[in-house]
């Protein structure tokens, strides 16, 4: 348990834990919360009040808790004493001003509904052993978290309930939102005013009796504008304003000191922490914009199955307390285990799942392929034929079971995909004979077909291969399938050399501009190209070919188009830094004699001009010059009246001079 | 010499009383202002306390009830004097004077038919400066005398004489009110024109002359000074309590929160029972009772009543500050916080 006593454990109590994750558990809060609270007075006279020092909890009762002029006043008071809340009985005071006099005088008020006499000893007891509070809620929080199981959405449903005023979101290794809260989400889990310190707003009153605490708390609202770094330790300091000097060391920002006291792996996390913040991109830059409050982060690490960095999980809040961040990555910590049992699993299933898949295209191409053969122009047919093999898809279903309905699938799929390789087989086995053909169509109707269709997969009428080819290296697969149906929609997702290819239902124009989104979004360097449009699956092959020559032609991060492709982007396509090296060795000879290149560039400059006459203008030489150097080009045994030389000798200079 | 209230001063000296004047009854008002002018005749002479002989008999006119009730159940038109010649009649003495207790709209007009009815000045001046709600609630008692004996005149004929130890008036006066439907006019607080020199709020019948003479500003109501607390829309009115449980005052505690238009935009609470007691911005008390704290709508520049209050309302918050004598620590106790059940 060396984590539960991390530093900051025992430092005192917050009002917003207490609210949060306390005694006051439920409770209506409105204010930050972010006072730590020392002791508690019971004021049942407002002349009391007076008396009330610093950092205390404040519970209202009889007459002081009378009206809403007696809360009132009792806030104004208790705000003027710098004390940590207000608690008073809900019912006293409307929530409406009690809200509003909260935000402007920046104290916290509190409402109950038990007798508050009750809460304000439970309120001592949590602010005299602040570790004892926070045990409390790490137990809880193992409970429901060994509950949750092991679901990514259901550990951080628990995450973010269990630590209300922290938002805790899970990101994979890109930095992608994965489960948890969405930037987005941020203005619901955040408290009211929490990110609106009220210098902001014009004319907040302040008087000048303001009690000792004030001008800290107040310094750190002003520096809070300027930086988010800055702002932490401000926040820090401010609290440490009145506290004796051994409270210092506890007054460190929050996370690093838990950080400096844990694991290495830890450390790493923090040191990363930095640049995180700052290269977030979209994500920080949306939370900067409410970030005034961000006053700290947590983040812990969660490993995959094989010790990879599975992911990061990252609670934010802006509460000041020093221990709540400790306690924050307590729990979080705690989560560590179910999200990595999550992940296996869930890669299990997904890998599982592209092999069906997978498996399931390639079926489809080469029974459509077969089928082709067997048949050649029996397009009709294909029109009508799919209509029963729908019909009967749900049956397959259902007969399957409803309950793991990807398992059933799974399952089937399997038994088929051991089935295809001798089914296909027999099926180009038997030849073009009639019945071979009746043979294939059944099969077309009642397997891979009504399995795609189910997928979502366009099977029928216009179709447009693409494929995708990473400039890097790239082994996840699943991940890539993942962000091209995300881009494309439903559409099936092969390998292909270093890539994946597939087909869609859209049109050239508009896959390409998916295509492009989705290229964007990969985490590694990639181009795509896009073939021609077909009929039907028989005619995929083709443009998937397409597909792939115009992705080799496609500039690095675009897509290419089949259609679009000429001369221009044929001769791009070529393989050249593959080329340089076949083309030097046939120029061998020429290179031998070549100092300084020239007789290169004008065999080039002949060949690529037509004559010599033209080369010398481009050299701006005489032409004699070109016929000489020429005369020597030939001496050394390249034959340029031959065309096949011709050829060869301008793509190699072709592929060297580029 | 003083001079004479003729029909243009009536005019004046209603409209000057409606200034500051909380718990008017438009009826009723407009009532009793009909009454006045069908008395006045050739005028009332407006005298001050020490222009009187010290020995003459004054005696203190006020409305006691509802004025609400007022204005259903009509007056007779003879309670004034029919109360004054009972409290004769105890005495054995004629009244050379009568004098108001307070001053706000119709209590500023039915002393004056009273003097009409019975041919008698009217003292310049009042008992509080303000109005309280309760007939103990003046000058006279701060300066000591007793508000009884009392007589008291109903609109059906009644009569009821009140002896009794000053502090047990209002106790006994309520339910007798309520028996005669609502409101009747009593005459009480007899003292000697020297004594009323000493304890009465002088000059403000004078002052209302002034304030309500066409163009006149507001301030001219207020003769020890007012002041603009917020101007601001109410966002609340609510049930109150933590006024004290045993207190018996006429009306239920309430609570109005206006939101400060412009400025600091401060949060204010206003405390009201029977009338604003306190006001609290942003949970700091700003003004409080004994001072008059009342509301103007920005609209009519009219005073809002507390039951009139309604979410939405524009309202301009004044204070307009009690005479010195309020501010002693015998006229807190009588007429500050504490007495409205406010434990400050």
């Amino acid at each position: 348990m060396g984590g539960v006593r991390a530093a900051g454990w025992e430092a005192p109590i917050t009002v917003a834990e207490l609210v949060n994750a306390g005694p006051l558990a439920g409770a209506r809060m409105y204010g930050t919360g972010e006072v730590q609270v020392r002791q508690v007075r019971i004021v049942d006279e407002l002349s009391v009040l007076g008396q009330v020092t610093p950092h205390t909890a404040v519970v209202l009762i009889g007459a002081a808790a009378g009206g809403g002029w007696a809360v009132e006043m009792a806030m104004r008071r208790a705000w003027e004493q710098a004390a940590a809340c207000v608690i008073a009985p809900s019912g006293g005071l409307s929530a409406g001003s009690g809200e509003v006099l909260a935000e402007r005088l920046g104290i916290t008020l509190i409402f109950v509904d038990e007798d508050p006499l009750i809460v304000a000893v439970r309120i001592a007891s949590a602010a005299s052993r602040p570790e004892a509070a926070r045990t409390q809620l790490v137990a809880r929080c193992a409970t429901r978290l060994a509950e949750a199981g092991p679901s990514a959405r259901r550990v951080l449903g628990v995450l973010n309930a269990e630590l209300p005023g922290t938002s805790v979101t899970f990101l994979d290794r890109y930095g992608r939102h994965v489960a948890g809260a969405r930037p987005t989400d941020r203005p619901g889990v955040e408290r009211p005013g929490q990110d609106r310190p009220d210098l902001d707003r014009p004319g907040a009153e302040r008087p000048g009796q303001a009690g000792p605490d004030r001008s800290g708390v107040e310094r750190a609202g002003v520096e809070e504008a300027g930086g988010r770094v800055a702002v932490r330790e401000a926040g820090g300091r401010s609290l440490e304003g009145e506290q004796p000097p051994l409270r210092a060391a506890a007054g460190e920002p929050p996370v690093a000191a838990s950080d400096g006291a844990t694991t290495d792996e830890d450390g790493r996390s923090h040191e990363a922490r930095g640049e995180r913040a700052a290269g977030r991109g979209e994500g920080g830059a949306s939370r900067g914009g409410r970030g005034a409050g961000a006053r700290w982060s947590a983040e812990v690490e969660v490993l995959d199955q094989e010790g990879g960095v599975l992911g990061t999980l990252v609670a934010v809040g802006s509460s000041r307390s020093p221990g709540w961040p400790a306690a924050v990555r307590t729990v979080l910590n705690l989560a560590v285990a179910p999200l990595t049992a999550w992940a296996a699993r869930e890669r299990l299933r997904a890998s599982r799942d592209f092999a069906l898949q997978q498996a399931l295209a390639e079926r489809l191409l080469a029974e459509a392929e077969a089928e082709a053969e067997a048949a050649p122009g029996t397009g009709t047919e294909h029109g009508t034929g799919p209509e029963p093999g729908a019909g009967a898809a749900p049956g397959t279903t259902a007969e399957d079971g409803t309950g793991a309905e990807t398992e059933a699938r799974a399952e089937t799929g399997a038994g088929t995909e051991a089935a295809t390789g001798a089914e296909a087989g027999a099926g180009t086995g038997a030849g073009a004979g009639g019945p071979a053909k009746a043979g294939s169509k059944a099969r077309m109707e009642g397997g891979a077909r009504v399995e795609a269709v189910a997928l979502g997969w366009p099977v029928e009428g216009e179709l447009t291969g693409y494929h995708v080819r990473p400039t890097a290296e790239a082994a996840d697969s699943p991940l890539a399938r993942t962000l091209i149906t995300a881009a494309l929609g439903q559409v099936p997702v092969l390998p292909r050399g270093e890539g994946w290819a597939g087909w869609s239902a859209l049109d050239p124009g508009e896959l390409a501009a998916r295509l492009a989104r989705g290229v964007r979004s990969m985490p590694w360097p990639c181009v795509a190209g896009v073939g021609a449009r077909v009929e039907g699956l028989r005619s995929v092959g083709e443009s998937l070919l397409g597909a792939e020559a115009a992705a080799f032609v496609a500039a690095p991060g675009t897509v290419a188009r089949a259609d679009r492709m000429g001369p221009a982007e044929l001769l791009g396509a070529l393989p050249t830094g593959v080329l340089r090296t076949p083309a030097a060795v046939v120029l061998r000879p020429l290179l031998a004699v070549d100092k300084d290149g020239t007789l290169l560039e004008t065999l080039a400059a002949v060949l690529d001009e037509g004559g010599a006459l033209k080369a010398a203008e481009r050299l701006g030489v005489h032409r004699n010059t070109v016929t000489t150097r020429l005369e020597r080009v030939k001496s050394v045994g390249f034959d340029l009246d031959d065309a096949a030389t011709r050829l060869a000798l301008q793509l190699a200079c072709h592929v060297l001079l580029r | 010499m003083g001079r004479v209230i003729d029909r243009d001063e009536l005019g004046r000296l209603s409209a000057g009383s409606r200034v500051f004047a909380i718990g008017t009854e438009e009826s009723a008002y407009r009532l009793t202002l009909d009454w006045a002018h069908s008395v006045i005749g050739s005028g009332v002479e407006l005298v001050t306390a020490g222009e009187a002989d010290p020995g003459t008999l004054c005696v203190s006119i006020t409305l006691v009830g509802s004025t609400t009730a007022l204005g259903e159940q009509l007056p007779a038109g003879d309670e004034p004097a029919r109360a004054v010649r009972a409290l004769e009649r105890r005495l054995g003495e004629r009244a050379g004077a009568v004098v108001a207790l307070n001053l706000a709209a119709e209590n500023a007009l039915v002393p004056l038919i009273a003097a009409a009815q019975l041919g008698v000045p009217l003292i310049d001046g009042d008992g509080t400066g303000r109005v309280f709600p309760l007939v103990e609630q003046t000058t006279y008692a701060l300066g000591g005398l007793s508000p009884a004996p009392l007589a008291l005149a109903g609109g059906s004929g009644e009569l009821v004489l009140l002896e009794t130890p000053g502090d047990r008036v209002e106790e006994l006066l309520r339910p007798v009110v309520l028996s005669f439907g609502g409101w009747g006019v009593a005459a009480c607080y007899p003292m000697t024109a020297g004594e009323l020199a000493r304890v009465v709020v002088p000059g403000t019948v004078s002052l209302l002359l002034r304030a309500g003479a066409p163009g006149a500003p507001r301030s001219a109501a207020a003769p020890y000074g007012v002041r603009t607390l917020c101007r601001g829309r109410i966002l609340a009115v609510e049930g109150s309590t933590g006024h004290g449980a045993d207190l018996a005052l006429p009306s239920l505690p309430s609570s109005i929160v206006v939101q400060e238009s412009a400025g600091l935009r401060r949060l204010v609470r206003l405390e009201a029972h029977n009338e604003i007691v306190l006001a609290l911005a942003d949970g700091a008390p700003v003004a409080m009772a004994p001072d008059q704290i009342c509301m103007i709508s920005t609209e009519g520049g009219m005073v809002v009543d507390v039951d009139k209050a309604e979410p939405g309302l524009e309202v301009e918050v004044m204070v307009v500050r009690a005479a010195p004598v309020w501010h002693t620590d015998r006229g807190q106790a009588l007429g500050g916080l504490r007495a409205f059940g406010l434990p400050l």
